[in-house]
């Protein structure tokens, strides 16, 4: 701590001298000399050693004047006032020519100054070495919550705070460069990371794009971004760094890239390559462009399977006005539209058996059906606009599809804008009667009449005159749908 | 079973069949049949589960078995998206009827371990796969950031401290803020002492590395019994609240108590609705009940969003709400899943949900690979328990009471706040971020300055921000 150099000016050493004669509270005990160097911290052997005590130390204006209580730090100070009160005043010289030399030690017994061969070379360090050590922090720097004990240090910090020195790529920035040197190696890692797994995440959608088999291409890239993603969530924090800040775009974009682990060069604004990520360039363009393609691209796969998967994706570009889904597979929400448009179009009788024709009404809720449960009958009550469709429907026997083709295409548009409502009248139509769904009741089912046809012929396990094994004969319609690639007349008779 | 009954059905569809009742996953040497196979299953599933269901609500629960039966030959959690689906719903179906049975239920549900440490895994998890919660954090932040330039003192109060990242890039970005960082504070409310542990841990040195002021106060508490006074606000700082998928379990109340109540206090008390309203201390919800007036609930099934808001199940978050407002927070982002799956009947729950779970199920096979564990954890920690939550459970035990956002603007607005539009900016860096998912699936919306995340063209999430409106 004494290599701060406070020196003191020759001339003070007098007054120095004077301050310790004067001292209110006179603790001056002179030690014996010890041998040392003159290095800071070490004194000078032939130095007079000074113990003060901590209220000495700490203490400020210790000269008072006695006429006005003022206090000053230095007796010739005091003495400069007296003459204003024309008191007798008295400004001392250095009296020695030689004056020894004096050092003091700290009064805290733990402290390493304490020490007589370690002690201070001035009275101003030994002052300020307490007050930082064994003081209490009064001046706290307004920027940061930095405390200090001494007024001197604390404008000093005052001035360089707030002045960052060093900011990472990422966009962290640090005050101490030991902390900003490791950050740095650490962050590079991440960005190789990042652009090493971009590299390999563009080559596993391509892999993707290349094959029916998504499982495989899932599999390895889901490796990839489970280990990714994992490492990188940590690096997530960084991310953000920048977004006030100037450079934005670059570090979204890098920060957008760390976050999945592959980088944001494969979205489709073609917002251009980073040099964060040089290393996959190449292959995002690659990506890029495989990826473009997609939607076709799955939808021509589906052309190796048959007309199949084109006429549905077509069936979906054409009834939902939507982007097309990727046909193979069909994704749940694809799945939950299709079953219910297939409700309300009554493509599914065939499918599902009688009675989901009955349950996937869209106009009357409450039609009772008569016990007969005769099938034309069923659908001619449920779908009395339609009447004209039901009989080509009927005519076309059991392997037909093609209600949803024949509707035409207004009922195209209704249906695609009523998906949700039309699964949810499909389940309106069943569950109609019933307001308290949270009781469970433990009745047999026949409360409803329509409840009693939906169950009986959809399980095939009521007493119903028609009861068929659902089961098999809808299988048989299943294969029959793979196999003679029924769903064609989905479009066919569009 | 099905094998037995014959049918003049040729040799290739009993081939189908077979391979249909076998483990949906087993490799096919024609892989367009297994394609076709799939959508054909998904469909027949679908109708299984919307079949079983009707048979739960109404109590027929013989036929409830039979297809609970059926689609568990079919349903897999490690099949496709709809095979997956049907497992957790079934579950969830399946929980729902043995709720008949209390004793039964308690029993086999007695010896369940929930870990803390996979919760906290299934949270990570759900934070790394999904943008959702990092466009929520990344809106939040911007809109506190522009609510408190000029502050010194800001004090935020996240309502679920569980991932540390949102507030690390907080911090990040405060601390490059012009006029240089405030003093910071944030009270982070969770249930388990150990995340709140971590969270301390990790911000204050972030904080320290950033030479910021900065304290952390950890609060262990349930929302719903949480004691306004803990969170210690002081006078002179800035408030922000961040409330990320919080707010909808304090919907959760005893619907039918509430139910006789209303009808009772209807009669009388048509003026004092506005006591509610007042009353910020937390009091039980049983004293709330008796110094309370809801308004008269007629139960309808279709409570769906047109119907107005009902308040029979608000008026624990009403209180809430009102104790906020009561700490005049300069800000409040609230996030919360942007679906109706708080319908009074299980039907309606059921179909909402069957969207809105398919759409996270499809986001998920599409940017994670089948074999993924992390997945199937999501699947099954997250999704599945939310499922079970919604189809099983009743009254209040009924947490996961998702709500619109436009109920969630109707609500907030009674309890006056006054909406903020999110920032251009704050939507700018979020769809950036959302482009750097790489999954074109994942779509952003702006309503009236909230914004909606959605999966192709369904709503999930809806993060919207406001201020205290006096």
């Amino acid at each position: 701590m004494s290599g701060d150099a406070f020196s003191m000016p020759a001339s003070r050493g007098g007054f120095v001298q004077d301050q310790n004669n004067a001292n209110p509270n006179p603790k001056a005990n002179p030690n014996p000399v010890k041998k040392k160097r003159n290095l800071p911290g070490t004194p000078d052997p032939d130095a007079e050693v000074i113990a003060l005590s901590p209220k000495t130390l700490m203490a400020t204006n210790r000269f008072i004047c006695e006429i006005c209580n003022k206090g000053f730090q230095r007796d010739q100070n005091l003495q400069l006032h007296r003459r204003g009160h024309n008191l007798p005043w008295k400004l001392r010289q250095r009296t020695n020519k030689e004056v020894r030399k004096k050092v003091y030690i700290c009064p805290e017994k733990t402290c390493v100054h304490h020490d007589p061969s370690r002690a201070l070379g001035d009275l101003t360090g030994i002052k300020k070495h307490y007050s930082r050590k064994h003081g209490e922090k009064k001046w706290k720097c307004e920027k940061c919550s930095k405390k200090y004990a001494v007024q001197s240090d604390w404008k000093a910090h005052s001035k360089t705070c707030g002045t960052r020195e060093y900011k990472c790529d990422c966009g962290t920035l640090f005050s101490r460069k030991d902390s900003f040197i490791t950050h740095r190696a650490f962050c590079d890692a991440l960005a190789e990371e990042s652009a090493r797994l971009t590299s390999v995440a563009a080559t596993n959608l391509n892999f993707r794009n290349d094959t029916v088999n998504l499982p495989h291409g899932f599999a390895g890239r889901g490796v990839q971004d489970v280990a990714g993603i994992s490492q990188l969530g940590s690096g997530f924090g960084q991310d953000f760094t920048g977004m006030p800040a100037a450079g934005l775009p670059e570090i979204v974009q890098m920060a957008s890239g760390n976050l999945f682990g592959s980088s944001s060069l494969t979205n489709f604004d073609n917002h251009g390559h980073f040099p964060g990520f040089d290393k996959s360039g190449a292959t995002s363009t690659n990506a890029n462009l495989s990826l473009s393609p997609l939607p076709q691209g799955l939808k021509e796969e589906g052309g190796s399977k048959g007309n199949l998967m084109e006429s549905l994706s077509s069936l979906y570009s054409e009834t939902q006005n939507k982007q097309p889904k990727p046909a193979a597979p069909m994704s749940a929400t694809a799945l939950l539209q299709k079953a219910a448009q297939m409700g309300s179009t009554r493509s599914n009788p065939s499918f599902f058996g009688n009675s989901f024709g009955v349950m996937s009404s869209s106009s009357s809720h409450t039609v009772s059906l008569s016990s007969t449960q005769d099938r034309n009958d069923q659908l001619h009550q449920v779908y009395p606009n339609h009447v004209k469709e039901q009989e080509t429907f009927m005519a076309s026997s059991s392997v037909s599809m093609s209600t949803d083709a024949g509707l035409g295409s207004s009922n195209f548009n209704s249906v695609a804008s009523a998906t949700s409502n039309n699964l949810e009248q499909l389940m309106l139509q069943t569950g109609a009667k019933h307001s308290n769904p949270s009781q469970l009741k433990m009745h047999h089912p026949g409360s409803n009449s329509i409840d009693q046809s939906l169950t009986r012929d959809f399980l095939g396990m009521s007493n119903d005159q028609s009861a068929r094994p659902f089961l098999p004969q809808d299988l048989a319609k299943f294969a029959s749908i793979g196999s003679t690639m029924g769903l064609s007349q989905f479009t066919s008779n569009h | 079973m099905f094998q037995d009954e014959s049918s003049s059905v040729t040799s290739s569809p009993l081939q189908v069949f077979s391979m249909m009742s076998l483990s949906p996953n087993l490799g096919s040497p024609y892989p367009w049949l297994r394609e076709l196979k799939s959508e054909e299953r998904g469909l027949y599933l679908i109708h299984l589960l919307l079949t079983c269901a009707n048979h739960v609500a109404t109590g027929s629960l013989e036929n409830a078995n039979i297809a609970l039966e059926q689609i568990s030959q079919l349903a897999s959690p490690d099949g496709d998206t709809m095979q997956r689906m049907a497992a957790y719903f079934t579950e969830a179906l399946a929980d729902r009827i043995l709720k008949a049975w209390p004793g039964l239920h308690k029993a086999l549900n007695s010896t369940r371990i929930t870990l803390v440490s996979e919760e906290v895994l299934v949270g990570k998890l759900f934070f790394e796969m999904f943008p959702f919660l990092k466009v929520a954090f990344v809106l939040t932040n911007q809109a506190i950031i522009e609510a408190m330039e000029g502050e010194k003192m800001v004090h935020i109060i996240d309502l679920n401290a569980a991932e540390p990242a949102q507030w690390i890039a907080l911090i990040q970005a405060l601390s490059a803020r012009p006029e240089g960082p405030p003093h910071l504070r944030i009270t982070g409310i969770h249930q388990q002492k150990e995340v709140l542990d971590q969270m301390a841990y990790r911000l204050t040195e972030e904080a320290e590395k950033l030479d910021i002021p900065f304290q952390f106060n950890p609060i262990v508490s349930k929302l719903e019994n949480l004691d306004i006074e803990q969170l210690r606000v002081k006078t002179g700082e800035a408030l922000a609240i961040s409330s990320v998928l919080q707010l909808h379990s304090l919907l959760a109340s005893d619907d039918e108590l509430l139910r006789k109540k209303s009808l009772l206090a209807s009669k009388n008390l048509n003026g004092i609705h506005l006591q509610r309203s007042l009353q910020m201390n937390q009091s039980t919800l049983g004293e709330l009940l008796e110094k309370d007036v809801v308004n008269g609930y007629s139960p309808s099934p279709d409570s769906g969003s047109s119907s107005p808001l009902s308040s029979t199940s608000s008026v624990k978050v009403d209180s809430f709400l009102n104790a906020l407002w009561g700490l005049s927070p300069k800000l409040m982002v609230v996030t919360e899943q942007d679906s109706n799956h708080n319908g009074s009947t299980l039907m309606e729950r059921l179909l909402e949900s069957l969207y809105s779970y398919a759409a996270l199920f499809d986001c998920l096979e599409s940017t994670v690979s089948r074999a993924s564990l992390e997945r199937l954890k999501v699947e099954k920690m997250l999704f599945g328990e939310e499922i079970k939550n919604i189809i099983a459970c009743e009254g209040a035990e009924r947490k996961e009471r998702h709500e619109k956002l436009e109920k969630w603007i109707q609500r907030l607005d009674l309890a006056s706040f006054g909406n903020v539009p999110l920032s251009y900016y704050g939507m700018l860096q979020a769809r950036r971020l959302l482009q750097g998912y790489n999954c074109d699936g994942y779509k952003m919306k702006e309503e009236n300055g909230c914004v909606v995340i959605c999966w192709q063209d369904r709503p999930l999430f809806s993060i919207s921000a406001w201020r205290c409106r006096k």
